[in-house]
């Protein structure tokens, strides 16, 4: 990937920090300028600004939700350099174990996060020091055709466990909830801050922890992280963990608005790519401003172009952001 | 697998062509030709000693021979790993389907037609993708993405018959212009072979012709190619149009032997998956990797299929159950990736070599 | 050398591949059997035993079993000397090629006729596997309306397609409001983007026309990717339609049950057309408030028959689940081949097929007459019953000749 600092500059340090940081700015600025237009183009398409406001405080809502699915997706790439393709066969194994743990164990949804989170993480923790680490310095087709393969079989493995019959979960004192002017399920509202709140847990943990600032070196420079005396195999045992677990907390969060089905996952896996990428792959926080982006997107375009899928739409924007500013809106960080 | 500096090195593939190229290309071409010839000996008799229901698995073999055989031009030798080649399989069958159903066209019209649409969007998505330096996941992305986008188009599209996808009228007989005999006839095979022979001899021609072999050079450093003056550009993009060309081969002959085609089976995922696994599995760069892949993979569901029908005694609370088929075939893939990085092809080329 | 091992390899595995040794055989069904005595017949029943429809495909496939029982047990085929029905079952995984794979050696097999097969794609693609092994093949399940527009002659489907669910459900609708003495002036269709979805919109605008019902507004949404409807439910309620009609499969109409339920629409009624939630039992488990007073206008096995509810009886204590509708109609479509070899006396595929196209069967489905084949092979007399959730059961409640209960309306969402 290619730096983010100017090429030539020779304004003295301070401004080029200071045009660093407008840079960021003026790139926000633009997506919400975009986003104002498309908005007020849409409530006229609507002819309501009823459904226009609905549909904004939805795209925020399942802007959310999407980055929640992509928080592990984005860290594993950060890290790891591997588009994890099993990222959405996970979160729906965790909707899985949340039904086990609320039908079988008798657990309200939330309470089943202290289950499967750590459930999730030891199982990639797992995954990865058994069938990645011995091959990360293999070419990346080959470790992106095992994270295939075990989409497939966590896929799989649910549908011969489970059957393919659509399960479902509830959330004990789930009502709607006026905001804004739109009215929006409270599990909904309750996934939305969970995101936030893994948000800020996984920047506080690589911010202010030893391990953290281990994981970042890593990814920045895996050999002057080993030079160090880092155990890098260690630490990507750690990420793959961690990414897995964030996997299992959105599958927890979703479980009460979400049909539980084998194929679950597949869907997700979708948008979570585009939002890792709008995002900048490896940003954390930006997978917070890349998932508000698409869910905006779906929303917005469903208004606009009524008969398309509003899926449509994404890629188009997915392209390009492609082609545009692949670092996406943030850039990459770890 | 370089975690650290930026590069403008687009994924490598594996590594064996480069002992290939050290010796002399001519006679390896021979061979090369020489097997082909094979194959079509060996393809002219098979239908002799298979049941029909056997052929229709070997009809499948010869669609994923073919779409992996495309796709490794593009990966194997061009050094481009490609994650939407669905786009070109579809390409091939929603153009062939077309020119049948709509315009009232022979099926090898589309079949043309199909490989220069091929050819265009692959040179079209791949030069936007080159020209803003996108490389490893990003240029993986962004074939996913022209894949899906496609996909997502024509399920919209009115006069592509969104999702409900085509079919190819039943003519009673045999017809070569309009390539459809009785059900179950031999001649679908025996035309597929001709085509996987066609598409075997164009990726050998390619591969040792002087463009080939600069294609080669760019992939392994793209950096030393250009300064040595080869247009890195022109020689990727070859590639990528042979390589879409060859995959559109496969959807012409998928929608004229299955007679239907829609949306989710001409652009799906799952698809560009098959391209993908069967020339990993049987080696990618090499010229025969894809096809042994393909007669390894595509039979599999068919086999777990038949297995489950009738289980040993031992496993009897496996029959009737789902998605045992696709685990094997998952467990195959992460089995050989891991143990066989190169594929079967690949590893045993490198074997010999050592030797 | 390298290349030779490849090829060595295919070559090996190819030719070990060839177990059984068969000649290169012409297409064809069966043997066919002039003769009067014969002591088996064979028929296939193709549905998806695994992928995500297994659960409908095998009791599909348990059904057809049944049937084939049944005839049996009646004593076989008479004009054949008493000859027993065989079953073989195929697994379509779901998939269009599997299916054209397993049609393929169920008649290489000797099968006289095929049924099945749950889905439309893998539906076409059989259809055209059997025209051109000119083998009867009898839909049990599978709406698409442009499988039947090919000009086939050897396919016939059981099951209304989708644009006639959709006139049908606006005629019911209608027919309902006027019963009841509320009048309904403004529809909101609300339908899932592809085919099947646009055919049971476009039928229903057809009905609704005639019937002087404004179907306003019209919204469209991509089935697989849509995860929350609340945009799309507010609009219905910015405009002021008195009932909602939903046209969709489980997941997304259950998504707008959900949606229903949150923005709170002021509506008589939410009446699902051709949908695959509303007359679930699934359903009732997974709304908000239990899906109540939701109704379904869609074809369902008819509760009144007494036939019907003995089959049910014998499935539920043979296979211990409730039968689902899509079983039902392929017991049915299993008794209309058995009936017609029996009316043509013979195993040839061809005069079996001429008597399908002339069956007069009693269906154990909700009808509005006997099975009756039209030119395409559509049978003209399928029929939709609209059903209601009450009380946590879905109940058959309209027309009244065939309700268990009486339909409650006006039925808004959410007031139990």
């Amino acid at each position: 990937m290619t730096t983010t600092l100017p090429a030539t500059d020779t304004s003295p340090p301070g401004a080029r920090t200071t045009a660093r940081l407008s840079e960021k700015s003026r790139v926000l600025l633009v997506t919400g300028g975009v986003l104002l237009v498309v908005a007020v183009v849409a409530g006229l398409r609507a002819g309501s600004g009823a459904v226009l406001t609905q549909a904004l405080v939805t795209g925020v809502l399942t802007g959310g939700i999407y980055s929640l699915v992509a928080m592990g997706l984005t860290l594993i790439y950060g890290v790891l350099h591997i588009i994890n393709f099993a990222n959405g066969s996970l979160v729906a194994l965790a909707l899985y174990l949340t039904l086990v743990c609320v039908q079988d164990l008798g657990m309200h949804p939330y309470v089943a996060l202290v289950v499967v989170m750590p459930a999730m993480f030891l199982l990639g923790a797992l995954l990865q020091a058994t069938l990645l680490n011995p091959v990360m310095k293999a070419p990346i087709q080959i470790q992106l055709l095992i994270t295939i393969g075990l989409a497939l079989a966590i896929e799989n493995g649910l549908l011969l466990a489970f059957g393919p019959n659509p399960r479902s979960v509830a959330l004990p004192g789930n009502t709607g909830v006026r905001v804004l002017g739109a009215t929006v399920e409270l599990s909904r509202i309750w996934a939305f801050v969970g995101a936030l709140v893994i948000v800020a847990l996984l920047a506080l943990l690589l911010q202010r922890t030893r391990v953290g600032t281990e994981i970042r070196a890593v990814a920045a420079n895996p050999e002057g992280a080993r030079l160090v005396g880092i155990d890098i195999r260690w630490i990507y045992v750690l990420t793959f963990g961690l990414g897995a677990m964030a996997a299992g907390a959105a599958g927890v969060l979703v479980s009460p608005f979400t049909t539980i089905e084998p194929t679950t996952g597949a869907v997700f896996n979708l948008t979570a790519f585009v939002v890792v990428v709008l995002g900048g792959m490896g940003n954390v926080p930006g997978a917070l401003v890349g998932g508000l982006v698409v869910g905006l997107t779906e929303q917005l375009a469903g208004l606009i172009l009524p008969s398309q899928s509003p899926l449509l739409a994404v890629f188009v924007v997915f392209l390009v952001v492609l082609f545009v500013r692949p670092r996406g809106v943030f850039g990459r960080s770890a | 697998m370089t975690a650290t500096a930026p590069s403008t090195r687009s994924a490598p593939a594996s590594a064996p062509l480069t002992g290939q190229l050290t010796s002399t290309p001519r006679v390896r071409g021979r061979l090369d030709y020489a097997l082909v010839l094979g194959v079509l000996v060996l393809g002219a008799a098979l239908p002799f000693f298979m049941t029909t229901s056997q052929m229709a698995i070997a009809n499948r073999v010869l669609v994923f021979a073919i779409m992996g055989v495309g796709w490794n031009v593009m990966a194997g030798f061009g050094g481009m790993f490609s994650f939407g080649h669905a786009a070109y399989f579809g390409i091939g069958a929603y153009a062939t389907a077309y020119s049948v159903v709509h315009l009232g066209l022979s099926p090898w019209v589309g079949l043309l037609a199909g490989m220069v649409l091929a050819a265009a969007a692959g040179v079209g998505i791949s030069y936007l993708a080159l020209r803003y330096k996108l490389t490893g996941a990003y240029y993986t992305m962004s074939t996913f993405a022209f894949a899906e986008a496609l996909r997502l188009f024509v399920q919209g599209s009115e006069p592509l018959r969104r999702t409900v996808g085509f079919s190819i009228p039943v003519q009673q007989g045999s017809s070569f212009a309009g390539f459809q005999f009785p059900a179950g006839s031999p001649w679908y095979w025996w035309i597929g072979v001709v085509l996987l022979a066609i598409c075997l001899l164009a990726t050998i021609a390619f591969v040792h012709s002087r463009t080939g072999r600069f294609t080669l050079a760019v992939r392994d450093d793209d950096a030393a190619a250009a300064a040595l003056g080869i247009d890195v550009l022109r020689h990727k993009l070859v590639a990528v149009a042979l390589s879409a060309a060859i995959t559109s081969v496969a959807g012409m002959f998928y929608v004229q032997y299955y007679m239907f085609v829609d949306p989710s089976i001409a652009f799906g995922a799952h698809t560009s998956n098959d391209a993908i696994i069967t020339a990993v599995v049987g080696g990618t760069g090499t010229i025969w990797g894809p096809v042994v892949g393909a007669v390894i993979m595509a039979p599999l569901s068919d086999l777990v299929a038949g297995f489950l029908r009738n289980p040993p005694p031992a496993l009897d609370w496996l029959a009737g159950q789902s998605g045992l088929d696709i685990i094997v075939y998952a467990v195959i893939l992460i089995l050989v990736v891991t143990l066989l990085p190169k594929g079967i092809v690949g590893t045993i080329a490198a074997r010999r070599r050592k030797q | 050398m390298r290349a030779w091992s490849g090829a060595g390899i295919a070559g090996l595995a190819l030719t070990l591949a060839a177990c059984s040794g068969s000649a290169v055989s012409a297409a064809g069904g069966g043997e066919s059997s002039t003769g009067e005595s014969v002591d088996e017949v064979l028929i296939g029943a193709l549905h998806p035993l695994t992928g995500s429809n297994a659960a409908d495909g095998q009791q599909m496939a348990n059904a057809a079993q049944l049937a084939v029982d049944a005839v049996n047990e009646a004593g076989g085929i008479a004009s054949l000397g008493g000859a027993d029905l065989v079953l073989e079952t195929g697994d379509t995984q779901g998939t269009p090629e599997t299916g054209q794979s397993e049609a393929t050696r169920l008649i290489e097999d000797g099968a006289v006729a095929l049924v099945g097969t749950f889905q439309s794609g893998t539906s076409a693609n059989v259809a055209s596997v059997a025209e051109r092994n000119q083998v009867p093949f009898v839909m049990d399940v599978s709406a698409l309306d442009e499988i039947l527009e090919q000009g086939y002659q050897y396919s016939f489907r059981l099951q209304p397609n989708a644009s006639l669910m959709g006139e049908q459900g606006a005629a019911a609708l209608a027919a309902l409001a006027e019963d009841s003495g509320t009048p309904v002036d403004q529809v909101a269709f609300l339908y899932e983007q592809g085919n099947y979805g646009a055919a049971v919109y476009e039928g229903f605008q057809a009905a609704a026309d005639e019937a002087g019902i404004t179907v306003d507004p019209v919204i469209s949404y991509d089935a697989t990717a849509v995860s929350d409807m609340t945009t799309q439910i507010s609009q219905v309620a910015a405009s002021g339609a008195d009932v909602l009609a939903v046209a969709g499969y489980y997941r997304d109409s259950l998504l707008a049950a959900q949606a229903v339920d949150t923005v709170k629409p002021d509506l008589q009624a939410v009446f699902g057309v051709a949908n695959g939630a509303y007359d679930q039992p699934a359903f009732v488990a997974d709304a908000p408030s239990g899906g109540e007073g939701y109704f379904d206008a869609n074809y369902h096995w008819d509760v009144t028959n007494p036939d019907a509810v003995a089959l049910a009886e014998l499935y539920e204590e043979t296979y211990g689940e409730p039968i689902r509708t899509s079983a039902v109609l392929t017991y049915d479509a299993v008794m209309v081949v058995a009936g017609a070899i029996e009316e043509a006396g013979s195993t040839d595929p061809t005069a079996i097929r001429d008597a399908i196209a002339d069956t007069d069967y009693e269906p154990l489905v909700v009808s509005q007459g006997l099975v009756s084949f039209d030119e395409t092979g559509q049978n003209t007399n399928a029929g939709i019953v609209v059903m209601q959730v009450q009380d946590a059961a879905v109940t058959q409640v309209f027309p009244n000749e065939l309700a268990e209960a009486a339909y409650r309306f006006p039925a808004a969402p959410g007031a139990s």
